[in-house]
């Protein structure tokens, strides 16, 4: 049986035996490449569930949607081992209660399907550490590594020639599960700290103040990435933000459900002298 | 509609020498929403201060700004002022412009131009001040005293004398520090023992006074007025509650050369101890590292020794959790380590020694019950070198400051030797004699004068041994020459250093300390006793180097500080503490973690049937000290500190 099948069976079971209320999952898109998310409710519906090689975006974000599981009631969720990291950053945020979802896990190692075993964040705890020590797979490494020889008035102009082409539609903010709060900061305007037009200053702002909000939290599955409609390299931002909190406090986001946020705590054997 | 009065300070000269203060006060006249603005010589002056209630009752005034100096300074002057005439005390601020303006720019007319900018850009600020009220928070009438030397001890009757509940904490088995380790003390002579033991046992006697010794801090929370402290009772072995004192034990004891602590490695101790024929509580401690029981097992002679069966191997550290309102940190200083300095040969030449090593010495309670003898032989010596500056004022091997009681002290040395040991030869190696205090100068003219203290102005380069004699070989500056002279012992005046351990401590309780580890006070001339923390006060030298009357005037000082507060039975706060906004909080818990102070809590915020339909951030107003931590982290911008929300600070940016 394939691993779609195999899939497609378990999805059936949870949702017959009520151990779940929803499957989010993967169904057919537009063409034969895209793959769009789908919510399954009923067992009568994982034949529609696809499992390949197109499936890339991260549903982790899926499970935060306001009031999905504030009946306590369990959803199960394909998610590759970016998805999981993604789902133990929300726990460690408080955002959800990894016990109420059950993970249909599964990794496309250049391009091939492969599944994973265990359905809970614990499950996955040896994968997650392995990950941390092993060198990223990052697309556009060249891109990365001429980025860093760059002085940084050319890294500056790089930058700023690439956030010109910034709309501000903030497709970014919206695909990424990291992106869950009520208010952003930039739909904030008593004050306006950022500014929303579209131009040099405004995209600056926007694109650091995102950063920030996701270095030692991003895990780097690239939804902001595919979903920008103007093809800024976010993940390159996301990589560089990724590799300083890992070399500067060996932090890799998402290895647990208790992770501390590495902006947010403050240790006495920190390198810095105010740290009382 | 705002009306701002601005009030621009000349302070003397210091801001007018630069800023052109007619042209600043009429260009903010014309800003809008200024009701009033006008210039005065001082405005902090009882004048100065009525010219300002005049206007905000003359204009109605919404608002207040004061261009003067740092907010550090008079704030809490104008605003008191601004209270009684009527305006919220928090609707008036500080434009500095003498420190971050007239004092640090030298052309008068950009100065001036620097000046409008800092005060508009103060005055967009208070026309989005919110009104806001003290916050009341109970305080709890006990003190901890952290450290039982002189200044704490000091500290300690001081606040009891005046009623008021004390727990003095002290880490060795004994109360006393170093005072009780030095002989006689400058500049009058008298015995430090017998000034120093009866105050500890009226400190140990004392109905309000809870003494606990061979005790350590493990933990501080809370904040002024409502400290929850752990503390750490080591150990003893020794029965507190039954032991006499009698001393059998010890003198049983079979390791008897542990190079004793009181006695700076001159004198020997037992394993089980009391630091000193006169300790406080007069209770021994097992020193377990050097033990033979603990060691290997076997021996339990002290065990047999002891009459009424004190001894117990069993004995664990225990823990007391205490409920305290004020803290005054009183944990001294420690001597600095002289093998730093391999040339003067410490620790290589026995009879190369410190300060305080001749101060046992010469002690009547020392090793050689205040006979001046060398450690190698046991000679009396009849020349003694002192070098003074051993690390003190040296940059490059030493510590950069100046440690205060080395001139005293070594010049009172050059006294006891000549005292005690006749025709004896003292010379000392000096770089300036530093003897400003009471009767101090006097007391070095005595020595040179009246005692023949030989003082010599210069460095030494090398001390070294030949046919019996530690050679020295310095410069006597103003002879312009090398000298050479042949010593039979060499005193070092080693500088003063914080405790080794004094950062971890300030840590530990949450106050700031200087590059050297003492402990920063909050204003160095205005609020010299007071640490950074709100409610934790410094006495003696854990703060600088001091000499015994600085320390104890410290520790009375401190004292004082901590009767004011307990003086009322609620204490007002300042109201700048962090609000979170509940309907933007995502509960991401983050500012939890941030929070220095763990002021902020998890609140369910519930619908009609009682279910919970959302968790968010709540600050504690009793325990948030304001920092602003939580603002800076908080993504969603829910959280805000009053007094300097968001918006005002945007504004005051923007009036830039």
């Amino acid at each position: 049986m394939s691993i779609e099948q195999q899939y497609r069976t378990r999805a059936k079971e949870l949702l017959s035996a009520g151990e779940v209320k929803m499957v989010i999952g993967y169904g057919a898109g537009t063409t034969a490449e895209r793959r769009r998310p789908i919510f399954i409710t009923s067992p009568d519906e994982t034949e529609r569930l696809v499992l390949d090689s197109a499936c890339i975006a991260n549903l982790s974000g899926y499970l935060v949607t306001e009031g999905l599981l504030s009946d306590e009631k369990r959803v199960a969720v394909f998610l590759r081992p970016e998805g999981i990291r993604a789902l133990n950053v929300l726990a460690a945020e408080a955002q959800l209660d990894p016990l109420q979802v059950v993970i249909i896990g599964f990794d496309l190692p250049k391009g091939e399907l492969k599944s994973l075993q265990g359905s809970s964040v614990d499950d996955f705890t040896d994968l997650l550490g392995a990950l941390k020590e092993s060198t990223p797979d990052v697309d556009g490494r060249e891109l990365l590594e001429k980025i860093e020889k760059m002085s940084p008035e050319e890294r500056f102009a790089f930058w700023q020639e690439e956030f010109s082409k910034c709309i501000k539609c903030y497709a970014c903010r919206q695909a990424c599960p990291m992106c869950y709060c009520r208010r952003c900061i930039v739909d904030s305007n008593q004050p306006q700290w950022v500014n929303t037009s579209s131009h040099t200053l405004g995209n600056f702002e926007w694109n650091i103040v995102r950063a920030f909000h996701l270095s030692g939290r991003c895990v780097e599955c690239g939804n902001c990435d595919r979903a920008c409609p103007v093809n800024i390299p976010l993940r390159l931002i996301n990589r560089k933000m990724a590799q300083e909190v890992l070399d500067s406090f060996n932090h890799f986001a998402g290895t647990s459900k208790t992770q501390e946020p590495v902006l947010a705590s403050f240790k006495k054997d920190d390198s810095e002298t105010f740290i009382l | 509609m705002s009306k701002i009065g601005v009030f621009i300070c000349h302070c003397g000269e210091n801001i007018a020498a630069k800023v052109d203060c007619t042209r600043l006060a009429s260009a903010l006249g014309d800003h809008p929403g200024v009701a009033s603005s006008i210039e005065y010589k001082y405005f902090c002056s009882d004048p100065g201060q009525e010219s300002v209630k005049k206007a905000i009752r003359d204009n109605n005034l919404t608002g207040v700004v004061v261009a003067a100096c740092s907010p550090r300074m008079h704030e809490a002057t104008f605003r008191k002022a601004c209270a009684e005439a009527g305006l919220n005390p928090y609707m008036c601020e500080i434009a500095n412009i003498r420190e971050q303006c007239s004092w640090v720019h030298n052309d008068g007319e950009k100065a001036t131009d620097k000046a409008i900018d800092i005060v508009r850009s103060m005055v967009e600020k208070v026309k989005r001040n919110n009104t806001l009220q003290p916050i009341e928070v109970p305080v709890t009438r006990r003190a901890l005293v952290i450290g039982g030397g002189i200044a704490g001890i000091q500290a300690a009757l001081d606040i009891a004398n005046a009623g008021q509940e004390v727990v003095l904490v002290e880490r060795e088995p004994s109360l006393g520090g170093h005072m009780a380790q030095l002989s006689e003390t400058f500049p009058t002579l008298d015995c430090s023992q017998c000034i120093m033991t009866p105050r500890m046992v009226e400190a140990a006697q004392h109905p309000k006074i809870r003494l606990l010794t061979y005790a350590e801090i493990e933990s501080v929370d809370g904040y002024i007025g409502n400290f929850q402290v752990k503390v750490r009772l080591k150990a003893r072995y020794v029965n507190k509650s039954t032991c006499t004192g009698c001393g059998e034990c010890i003198t049983k004891c079979p390791s008897k050369k542990i190079a004793s602590e009181f006695d700076c490695g001159i004198g020997r101790r037992t394993a089980i101890y009391t630091p000193f024929a006169q300790a406080v509580p007069n209770i021994p401690v097992i020193d377990k590292n050097n033990c033979t029981y603990f060691k290997n097992g076997k021996c339990k002679i002290c065990v047999k020794s002891c009459p009424l069966d004190c001894i117990d191997f069993e004995m664990q550290d225990e823990f007391e959790d205490l409920e305290i309102g004020a803290i005054v940190v009183a944990t001294g200083f420690q001597v600095q380590n002289n093998a730093l300095y391999g040339e003067y040969g410490y620790g290589k030449y026995q009879d190369v020694i410190n300060g305080l090593q001749f101060e046992r010495l010469a002690s009547a309670s020392g090793p050689t019950a205040g006979k001046i003898q060398r450690p190698s032989d046991g000679k009396e010596p009849e020349t003694v070198v002192f070098i003074q500056c051993a690390g003190s004022r040296d940059p490059s091997k030493g510590v950069k400051y100046c440690s205060k009681i080395c001139c005293m002290y070594t010049a009172k040395h050059a006294m006891l030797y000549a005292h005690k040991v006749h025709g004896g030869k003292s010379r000392i190696f000096y770089m300036d004699i530093r003897a400003a205090g009471k009767g101090y100068d006097e007391f070095t003219r005595r020595a040179i004068e009246e005692d023949e203290a030989g003082y010599l102005r210069g460095r030494v380069s090398k001390v070294w041994l030949e046919n019996g004699k530690l050679m020295v070989r310095g410069v006597d500056t103003l002879l312009g020459k090398p000298v050479e002279i042949a010593a039979d012992m060499v005193v070092l005046a080693t500088a003063m250093i914080a405790q080794p351990d004094a950062k971890e401590f300030a840590k530990t309780i949450g106050i700031g300390y200087d590059e050297y580890g003492f402990f920063n006070e909050a204003h160095l001339k205005l609020r010299p006793v007071e640490s950074s923390t709100a409610g934790i006060y410094l006495a003696g030298a854990c703060q600088s180097p001091k000499d015994i009357p600085d320390s104890v005037a410290q520790a009375s000082a401190s004292a004082a500080k901590v009767l004011a507060l307990f003086s009322k039975e609620k204490l007002e706060r300042e109201p700048v503490i962090a609000v979170n906004n509940e309907s933007t909080c995502a509960g991401c818990w983050g500012c939890v973690l941030a929070c220095p102070y763990d002021a902020i809590e998890k609140k369910d915020i519930k619908d009609r049937s009682g279910k919970v339909i959302k968790r968010v951030a709540s600050v504690n107003p009793g325990l948030c000290q304001g920092c602003g931590t939580c603002v800076t982290f908080c993504r969603s911008n829910s959280i805000d500190l009053a007094g300097f929300t968001e918006k005002q600070i945007f504004a005051e940016v923007m009036g830039l």
